[in-house]
C-alpha cells in the first residue's frame, strides 16, 4: 500500500517535473517570406518547404542553444508577398512587427530593391529612419542588391564567377568553338544583366567572339525573326538569358528552324523544374550553372527533407535551408537572449554577427561571404537529360 | 504600429489613385490612363528629390503639374472617343508611358556612383523619407494629408456648380449639352484634376518604396485605379475610400490568415460585390 | 528586301493567333455591347482543361486535347456569362466590366493554383512543318491557326445570318426590349452567345499554346491587349475585321521589332491604334450604325 502510494507520488512529480520541462520550451521565431501567387509560386512553395524542412531537423536535434545555456525551438511562419514591392515592404514591416528575429526572402528581385531601400543603409546612422530587421535573401538574385542596406544579407550565387568558369571549361574542353551568339530578356532586370554584364564579357574573355544578340520580352510569344538572326549568324555557342516561359519559346523555334548550335547555354535561374516541365525535348543537351545539385551526402539528405514537406530542391530553395543553418549557427555564437523583451538587440545580434561571417556552410562545399555582404558559392554545372538536370561537370 | 502606419501609407496613395480615376468616371469616361499619370508624377518626384536635391513639398508639386499638363493633352483626343475605346484608348495611352519609362535612361554621378532612372533596371535609392529620418507615422501623416486635401476638394466640388456638371455630363451628355454645359471645359478640366491627384499620389509612392520601374505601373495598376471607385460607389468620394480599405486592408492583409486561399477569393469576392451591389458599396441604385 | 517581306510573313501569320481571340471579343461587344475582359484568361483556362486529357490518357493525339479544350472553353464561357452577364443589370455597365475583371484574376489564379505557375509543353500539330516559297518560309501551323479562323469566320457569319438563333441574336443586339416584346427569351440567346464565343475561345486558348508552344498564365494579359487593341482597329463587331486586324497587327508589330528593336516595338502598336482612332475610330469595318 505505501509503496503504491510512493509510485503515484512519484510519478506525479514526475509528470509535473516533465510538463514543467515543456512549458519551459522558448521558440525563436523566423519568417520566411516570398511569392506563392503567379508564375513564380513554385519558388514560394519551395522556399517554404525547405524553411520548414530545416527548422524541423534543428528541431529534433535539440534546438538553438541561448545566452543562458537553454534550448529554444525554431518556428517558422512564411507570408506571401505576391511578387509586388509594395506587399513586400507591407509583410517585412508586418514581420518586423512580431517577435520574429530575422526573415529569409524574398523571391523576387523587385521586390528585394525595394525592400532594402526601405532598411537603415547604415547600422548605427541615427539620422537614418530606416527599418531595422536583419533580411537574410535566399532567391532574388540581381546582381549587386545586398550592397543597398547593411541590414541585408544574401546566399545566391555569383553569376560572374559562375559563368567565367562555364566559358573557360567549354574553352578548355572544345577549343574549336570560337563564337557565341546570345539571346536575352530585355524587360527583366536580371536576365538582361546576366547577357549584357556577365554572359556577354566572360565568354569574350575566355577566348570566344560574340556572333550577335537577339532580344525579346519575358511575355513575348513570336520569336522568329530573333532566330532567324540567331540562325544566319550561325555561332558555335548559343547563350540564351531568359526565364523558361520564353527560353521553351526560342527553343521550340530554334528547332522549327532547324538551328542546331554546337552548345547551348542557359540562365542559372533556369535550371529547374519549370524548364523540363515547359519542352525537355527541345531542352535537351543545354548546360546551366548553378549553385545547388543533390551530390553529397548533405545535399541528398536536404533534398529528401524538402520533399518531405512537399517542395522540391533546386538553387533556390537550397539555399533558404543553408540560410536556416546558417542563423542557427549566427545565433549560437552571437548568444542571443530569446527573452520577449529583448528582440532588437537580438536582430541587431544576428545582423552583427551575419556581418562578422567569412564563410558559412553550404551544400556544396564552403561558400565564401564578400564584403558587401554578398555570396561566393561554389557551384557545378548541370545538363538536361531525360526528364532531369543530371551533373556534367563538378569544378570543385 | 510601424505595419499600421505603413498600410495607412499605402491606403492612402491608393485612394489618391482611385480619386484620380473617380473624377474622371463621374463625367462618363472610363479611363485606364490614371497609371500613366500615376508614373509620370512618380518619376517627376523622383527625380527632382535624388537628382536636383529638392525638398518633398515643392517636387510633390512639380509632379501634380506635370500629371495635369499630360491628363490635360490626353483630354482632348480623348473627347473624340466614347465608351469601349476610349477604355481601349486609354490603356493604350497607359502602356505608352509604360513603355516610354521602359526605354527611358536619365543618370547623373552622385560621388561614385550614379543615380537616376535606367531604363528596364529602373530608378532606385529614392530615399527622401529615410534619410531625413522620417519616422512611419510621420509620413503616413503627410499622405494622408494630401489625401484630405483631395477628398475635401473633391467633396467641395460634388457640392458646387461644377459637380453638378461633371455628373450631368456623366449622365446624359445631349441633355447637358441642351442645357448650356461646354462638354469639352467639363471633360478635360476633370481629366486635368484626376492627373494632378495622380501625378502626386505617383510622387509620394515613389518615396515610400524607394524604387520605381517601369513594370511598377503596369495594366494591372490602371485596373486597380478604376477599380476603386466602381467598386465603392460614385455618389461620393467615401466610396472610393472604402473600396481602397476593403481591398487593400481586408483582402490583401485580411485575409493573409487564410493563405493560399486568399489568392482566389480575392478575384471571386470581386465578382460577388459587384453583382450584390452592381452600384458599389456606396453607390445609388439607378432605376434602369 | 527578303528580310522585310520575311519579317511580314512571319508577323501576319502570327496574327491570326491575334484575329482569333480578337474574334471572341468583337463577337461579345457586338451582341451585348459590353466587353468581356475575361475573355483570353478564358480561352487560355480552356486550354489548360485541354491539358487534362492528358491525364486521363497520357498518350493522347492532339486532337482530342483540342477537343477537350473547346468543350471547356464553352463550359468556361457559360460560367462567365452567369457571373458577370445575367445578374447584373444592363444598366451597370461599369459593373459588368468590372465583374469580367474579377473573373480574370480569378481563372488567373486558378490556373497558377493547379499548375503551380510553371510552363505546361502544348501538343502541336504541325509545328515541325516549314513551308517554303522560293526563299521565304511559312510556318504550317500558323496557316493552319490562320484557315481555321477563316473557317470560324464563316461558321459565325453563316451562324448570324442563316439561323433563327442568329436572327435572335441580332434582333437582341440591336433593340433587346423590342426583341423580348418579340417573344425572343433574352437571357437564353446571350447565354448562347457566351457558349459560343466560349467553344471558340477554347479552340483559340488550343491553338495558341499550339503556336507558343507552352502553356503559362503570362500569356493572358498581353492576348487580352492584344484582343481589345484589334477588336478596336478591325471594328467594334465586326468579325471580318477582327481577322483583318489581327493579321494587320500581327505584321505590323513585327516589322516594327525587326526595324526598331523589340523594346520600342509596343510603343508603335500603340501608336498604330492611336492612328486609328484619330483618322478611322469605326475601325477597318465600321459596321453600319444602328439607330440608337
Amino acid at each position: 500500500m505505501r509503496r503504491t502510494r510512493i509510485a503515484i507520488l512519484a510519478s506525479a512529480v514526475a509528470a509535473l517535473a516533465a510538463s514543467g520541462a515543456l512549458a519551459q520550451d522558448k521558440t525563436i521565431k523566423i519568417a520566411g517570406f516570398g511569392a506563392k501567387s503567379g508564375v513564380v509560386r513554385s519558388f514560394g512553395i519551395n522556399s517554404e518547404a525547405a524553411m520548414l524542412a530545416a527548422a524541423d531537423v534543428i528541431n529534433k536535434s535539440g534546438g538553438v542553444k541561448l545566452a543562458d545555456g537553454s534550448k529554444a525551438k525554431i518556428a517558422v511562419e512564411f507570408l506571401d508577398d505576391r511578387c509586388n514591392a509594395e506587399e513586400g515592404i507591407s509583410v517585412i514591416r508586418r514581420i518586423a512587427g512580431t517577435d520574429a528575429l530575422v526573415a529569409i526572402g524574398p523571391t523576387c528581385s523587385n521586390v528585394a530593391e525595394p525592400l532594402f531601400g526601405i532598411l537603415q543603409k547604415k547600422v548605427d546612422d541615427k539620422g537614418d529612419s530606416g527599418l531595422q530587421f536583419p533580411v537574410f535573401t535566399d532567391v532574388a538574385i540581381k546582381v549587386g542588391l545586398a550592397k543597398i542596406s547593411e541590414w541585408a544579407f544574401r546566399n545566391v550565387p555569383n553569376e560572374m564567377t559562375m559563368y567565367s568558369s562555364v566559358f573557360y571549361w567549354l574553352h578548355q574542353k572544345n577549343p574549336q568553338l570560337k563564337t557565341v551568339y546570345g539571346g536575352v530578356e530585355e524587360d527583366f532586370a536580371h536576365s538582361r544583366a546576366s547577357w549584357h554584364v556577365i554572359m556577354k564579357d566572360r565568354a569574350q574573355a575566355n577566348g570566344f567572339s560574340i556572333a550577335g544578340e537577339s532580344k525579346w520580352l519575358l511575355n513575348d510569344t513570336n520569336f522568329a525573326t530573333q532566330v532567324r538572326e540567331m540562325k544566319k549568324a550561325n555561332a558555335d555557342v548559343v547563350a540564351i538569358a531568359a526565364h523558361p516561359f520564353t527560353t521553351c519559346g526560342v527553343l521550340k523555334e530554334m528547332a522549327r528552324q532547324g538551328v542546331k548550335p554546337k552548345v547551348l547555354v542557359g540562365l542559372t535561374s533556369s535550371s529547374s523544374m519549370e524548364t523540363l516541365q515547359g519542352c525537355a525535348k527541345q531542352a535537351q543537351g543545354i548546360i546551366i550553372p548553378t549553385s545547388f545539385a543533390p551530390v553529397s551526402k548533405d545535399g541528398k539528405f536536404a533534398a529528401q527533407q524538402t520533399a518531405r514537406f512537399k517542395g522540391s530542391a533546386d538553387l533556390h530553395s537550397m539555399a533558404a535551408w543553408e540560410n536556416m543553418f546558417i542563423l542557427r549557427q549566427v545565433m549560437e555564437s552571437e548568444k542571443i537572449s530569446g527573452k520577449p523583451g529583448d528582440v532588437q538587440a537580438d536582430r541587431r545580434r544576428i545582423r552583427d554577427g551575419l556581418a562578422k561571417l567569412k564563410t558559412t556552410n553550404g551544400l556544396l562545399g564552403v561558400t565564401k561571404r564578400t564584403d558587401d555582404r554578398e555570396a561566393d558559392k561554389p557551384y557545378l554545372f548541370v545538363q538536361a537529360k531525360g526528364n532531369d538536370w543530371v551533373v556534367l561537370h563538378n569544378p570543385l | 504600429m510601424d505595419f499600421y502606419f505603413g498600410l495607412a501609407q499605402l491606403i492612402g496613395v491608393h485612394t489618391l489613385l482611385g480619386l484620380s480615376a473617380y473624377i474622371v468616371l463621374l463625367t462618363g469616361q472610363v479611363s485606364l490612363a490614371q497609371a500613366g499619370f500615376f508614373a509620370i508624377g512618380a518619376y517627376c518626384a523622383g527625380m527632382l528629390t535624388v537628382l536636383a536635391g529638392w525638398p518633398i513639398v515643392p517636387a510633390l508639386g512639380a509632379s501634380a503639374l506635370a500629371g495635369a499638363v499630360t491628363a490635360c493633352a490626353v483630354g482632348f483626343p480623348a473627347l473624340r472617343v466614347k465608351g469601349l475605346m476610349l477604355v481601349i484608348a486609354t490603356l493604350a495611352f497607359g502602356e505608352g508611358v509604360r513603355l516610354f519609362f521602359f526605354n527611358f535612361d536619365y543618370q547623373i554621378a552622385k560621388g561614385d556612383i550614379k543615380v537616376g532612372p535606367l531604363g528596364g533596371e529602373g530608378f532606385r535609392q529614392i530615399r527622401y523619407f529615410p534619410e531625413h529620418g522620417w519616422s512611419t507615422l510621420e509620413v503616413m501623416l503627410f499622405v494622408w494629408a494630401f489625401v484630405a486635401a483631395s477628398m475635401a476638394l473633391l467633396w467641395w466640388f460634388d457640392r458646387s456648380r461644377y459637380g453638378a456638371a461633371l455628373r450631368a455630363v456623366g449622365e446624359d451628355e445631349l441633355a447637358a449639352q441642351s442645357v448650356g454645359l461646354n462638354l469639352t471645359a467639363v471633360k478635360v478640366s476633370a481629366m486635368t484634376v484626376g492627373g494632378a491627384i495622380a501625378g502626386i499620389g505617383g510622387g509620394l509612392y515613389a518615396h515610400y518604396t524607394t524604387h520605381i520601374e517601369h513594370s511598377s505601373f503596369n495594366i494591372l495598376v490602371a485596373t486597380f485605379a478604376i477599380a476603386y471607385p466602381i467598386v465603392g460607389g460614385l455618389r461620393n468620394v467615401f466610396g472610393t475610400l472604402a473600396a481602397v480599405v476593403f481591398v487593400q486592408a481586408f483582402l490583401v492583409e485580411g485575409l493573409r490568415d487564410l493563405g493560399d486561399w486568399r489568392n482566389l477569393l480575392f478575384g471571386a469576392l470581386i465578382v460577388l460585390a459587384m453583382n450584390l451591389r452592381p452600384q458599389g458599396f456606396l453607390g445609388r441604385r439607378r432605376r434602369a | 528586301m527578303l528580310d522585310f517581306i520575311q519579317s511580314v510573313t512571319d508577323g501576319v501569320l502570327f496574327g491570326a493567333t491575334y484575329a482569333l481571340i480578337g474574334i471572341g471579343f468583337t463577337l461579345v461587344f457586338g451582341v451585348m455591347h459590353k466587353i468581356n475582359m475575361a475573355y483570353a484568361a478564358a480561352s487560355i483556362g480552356g486550354a489548360y482543361a485541354g491539358l487534362l486529357v492528358l491525364k486521363v490518357t497520357a498518350a493522347a493525339p492532339p486532337s482530342l486535347v483540342f477537343l477537350g479544350a473547346f468543350v471547356a472553353g464553352g463550359a468556361i464561357g457559360y460560367f462567365v456569362y452567369l457571373t458577370c452577364f445575367h445578374f447584373i443589370p444592363l444598366a451597370s455597365p461599369l459593373a459588368t466590366l468590372m465583374s469580367t475583371v474579377g473573373m480574370l484574376l480569378l481563372i488567373d489564379e486558378i490556373i497558377v493554383h493547379a499548375t503551380d505557375g510553371m510552363p505546361q509543353n502544348y501538343p502541336a500539330m504541325f509545328d515541325d512543318v516549314m513551308l517554303r516559297a522560293g526563299e521565304l518560309t511559312m510556318r504550317g501551323d500558323l496557316l493552319l491557326v490562320f484557315a481555321i479562323s477563316v473557317l470560324c469566320m464563316i461558321g459565325l457569319l453563316a451562324l448570324l445570318y442563316r439561323t433563327r438563333l442568329g436572327l435572335a441574336t441580332r434582333a437582341v443586339s440591336q433593340q433587346a426590349v423590342a426583341a423580348q416584346l418579340c417573344g425572343i427569351r433574352v437571357g437564353r440567346v446571350n447565354a448562347t452567345t457566351f457558349v459560343i464565343t466560349g467553344l471558340l475561345g477554347g479552340i483559340a486558348g488550343a491553338l495558341i499554346g499550339a503556336s507558343v508552344g507552352t502553356l503559362s498564365p503570362l500569356l493572358t494579359t498581353p492576348l487580352t491587349v492584344k484582343g481589345l487593341i484589334v477588336t478596336v482597329i478591325g471594328g467594334l463587331g465586326s468579325i471580318p475585321g477582327a481577322i483583318v486586324a489581327g493579321l494587320l497587327v500581327g505584321g505590323f508589330e513585327n516589322v516594327l521589332q525587326q526595324f526598331r528593336g523589340v523594346t520600342e516595338r509596343d510603343l508603335y502598336v500603340m501608336l498604330l491604334l492611336f492612328a486609328f482612332l484619330i483618322f478611322r475610330p469605326g475601325g477597318i469595318f465600321a459596321p453600319g450604325s444602328g439607330r440608337d
